[in-house]
């Protein structure tokens, strides 16, 4: 058994590890790149080692480094958090290897779930719906693709077998128009990946993405901890998540729960780990994916079930049994996650770097807020631009989303732009309220521009403020020619004047 | 000090009577101003009640960031009003585009070349940055000019890439 672990990661994650160990009494080590010696997790830990420069792959990407500090700092288990190495099978292994309590699944198991045509075909064999497609059934031809694509059913998805980011991706709605948009997706699929192969993948309408948090210990107990609504996104990036969904209801909860217990038990899963699934508008739930780590949406689980899920990572990783049978885990109220990022929602959601200036994160009732900034921190380009988890918990959906209001507008930060406004527009869109958004909302239905019906504003407030700012500015501008007329010197208006214009 | 202000295209006269009252289309408004926290962001009192708000210089007009919903405000007083009327409005159409890094990144790609006709609103530059692309648009057509920049390139935040002329 473990007494002491190196956190390899940064940010509110980090801070989330580092926080779990403080209360469990195990000694915490922090790694840290150039551009974090300040950074909060480096400060909370009890012992923190320089990784190297601030580009990830010199750094946070360096298992060898990292290991090898564990060693040295006499840590005897690794917590990966999520990113950088969680997922690696060899960054897993190479802890194994050298003796070290690797804090998440067996190898075997990141491996099986890392690879989609494995994790497929590994989850499918136990039963459990996948979407149906020719993944993992090597590169076919066009006659092969022509002739399976009615059993697949349309509308479907020619995608690039090499592809991301909807590059060599086209919808076909008929057999008729396939031949032509296969050629197309290959050309596309050609010039941006050099490799024209594609399959194809049922294109479900409408879907709903829905994850299930799964523990499992040593000893062969799995248990689900309830679902996760995470359809809200933007270029497949989450912005959103609640759980409940309120588009479960009992029964598919329940089935889609013991699900995945399945899947997860298919690869031998330990530890933490979260299966994703594809929700059509008829309720047919098909398996995506699993992540075989801790998630960024983890608190919202933890808020309407109680159970600490970094807390029971580490009890399952030193060879205990989990606290709970599946019996014992209840479901009490809503919680809904709002990722503050440092974006600009007016701007295209262009990222946003600079100096904390100024921060007042909200609290109060059923509040909570992972971050790992603070005023006086810099928000580099070098790392994902998640600066807080705002998170609030009601008795129910409604209370939640009253608490969630009321808490982002408390939100005071000052130094970056950030995407608060997007999360406070979602919270007065009557679509959100009415739990209808699907996978395509944020993108296609979805605008910070066009303001609800009824929602109040304030321009005349707005002119009065523009106004007194613009009225000081000409006042400054002015004592600044007047030399000697001021009450502070040169150097400091010089000062405030760029802070201004920054 | 008498102002013309126009928020998101709707004009209003806020005058400052002194430091303590503003006079917006006629009517007296007792306002209490300060700066909280530093910079940009400002605590109104007007008539008792309570706001505040983040305030962010923009390329033409201030922008008012209030109860989570922003707003486009230019400020100008009667001498700069009569000037850009007698000037015909704005010049933003004509003349030198400079575009410039909105975020210290890496230059994954750059789609045009030197002389190349582009259309308002197409890729110039993918710019890398907080492990995300973005692409920067060319705010009108014209002709990309003077490439200052190379894949690969780190660039700082402001820092001119290229130009549209």
């Amino acid at each position: 058994m473990f007494n002491k672990l190196l956190i390899a990661n940064r940010g509110e994650i980090a801070v989330r590890i580092l926080r779990a160990c403080r209360e469990l009494g195990i000694e915490t080590v922090a790694v840290y790149s150039e551009a974090d010696r300040r950074a909060m997790h480096v400060r909370y830990a009890d012992e923190a080692y320089l990784l190297g420069p601030a580009p990830s792959r010199e750094s946070y990407l360096r298992g060898d480094k990292i290991i090898e500090i564990a060693l040295q700092s006499g840590a005897q288990a690794v917590h990966p958090g999520y990113g950088f190495l969680a997922e690696r099978q060899s960054f897993a292994q190479a802890c194994l290897d050298a003796g070290l309590v690797f804090v998440g699944p067996r190898p075997s198991a990141i491996a099986a779930m890392g690879d989609k045509m494995t994790a497929r075909n590994t989850v499918a064999a136990a039963g459990v719906q996948v979407v149906p497609g020719t993944e993992g059934e090597g590169a076919l031809g066009d006659a092969d693709l022509l002739a399976v694509a009615p059993g697949i059913g349309f509308p479907l998805l020619v995608k690039a077998t090499a592809g991301g980011g909807g590059k060599g991706m086209r919808e076909v709605r008929s057999l008729e128009e396939m031949p032509h948009l296969l050629e197309a997706a290959r050309r596309e699929a050609e010039s941006s990946f050099g490799d024209g192969s594609v399959y194809l993948e049922k294109l479900v309408e409408g879907a709903h993405h829905i994850e299930f948090q799964v523990l499992a210990d040593q000893h062969g107990n799995v248990i689900h901890l309830g679902e996760r609504e995470c359809s809200l996104q933007r270029r497949h990036q989450k912005l959103l998540e609640e759980s409940p969904s309120p588009f479960l209801d009992e029964d598919l909860r329940r089935r889609m729960g013991a699900v995945a217990v399945k899947a997860a038990q298919a690869v031998d899963y330990v530890n933490a780990g979260t299966i994703e699934f594809l929700v059509d508008k008829e309720r047919n739930f098909y398996f995506l994916e699993m992540n075989t780590r801790l998630q960024v949406e983890h608190p919202i689980t933890e808020m309407v079930t109680g159970v600490d899920i970094v807390v029971e990572q580490l009890r399952i990783a030193r060879g205990r049994q989990l606290s709970y049978a599946q019996d014992d885990i209840a479901f009490s109220g809503a919680a809904i996650e709002c990722r503050i990022n440092a974006e600009d929602p007016y701007n295209g959601f262009l990222p946003s770097t600079g100096v904390i200036e100024h921060s007042i994160p909200p609290t109060g009732p059923g509040i909570r807020v992972d971050t790992g900034v603070y005023p006086g921190f810099e928000i580099s380009r070098y790392y994902d631009p998640l600066i807080a988890k705002l998170i609030a918990w009601g008795e129910t959906r409604g209370q939640a989303i009253l608490r969630m209001r009321r808490a982002l507008e408390e939100y005071r930060i000052v130094g970056v732009h950030t995407n608060i406004p997007f999360h406070q527009t979602m919270m007065d869109s009557h679509r959100f309220l009415a739990g209808q958004y699907d996978t395509r909302f944020v993108e296609e239905r979805f605008s910070m521009e066009e303001l609800e019906e009824g929602k109040h504003t304030f321009p005349e407030i707005a002119a009065v403020i523009a106004t007194l700012v613009a009225h000081r500015q000409a006042e400054h501008s002015a004592q600044f020619v007047q030399r000697g007329e001021r009450d502070t010197s040169n150097w400091k208006w010089v000062g405030r004047w760029e802070r201004m214009h920054r | 000090m008498k102002y013309i202000v126009t928020v998101n295209e709707r004009e209003y006269t806020v005058e400052i009577v002194d430091e303590r009252r503003a006079l917006l289309d006629g009517r007296v408004v007792e306002v209490d101003f300060e700066p909280v926290g530093g910079q940009p962001l400002y605590s109104l009192l007007a008539d008792g009640k309570s706001f505040e708000a983040y305030v962010y210089p923009g390329e033409e007009a201030l922008q008012v960031l209030l109860m989570g919903q922003l707003y486009q405000v230019t400020v100008e007083d009667e001498r700069e009003k009569r000037l850009r009327a007698a000037a015909g409005g704005r010049v933003a159409e004509s003349g030198e585009y400079h575009l410039k890094a909105p975020m210290p990144g890496l230059v994954v790609a750059i789609p045009v070349q030197d002389g190349q006709a582009v259309e308002k609103g197409q890729a110039l530059v993918i710019l890398e940055s907080m492990k995300m692309q973005n692409e920067l648009k060319a705010p009108r057509a014209g002709v990309v000019g003077r490439i200052r920049v190379r894949e690969r390139d780190s660039v700082e935040q402001r820092q001119t890439l290229l130009s549209v002329q």
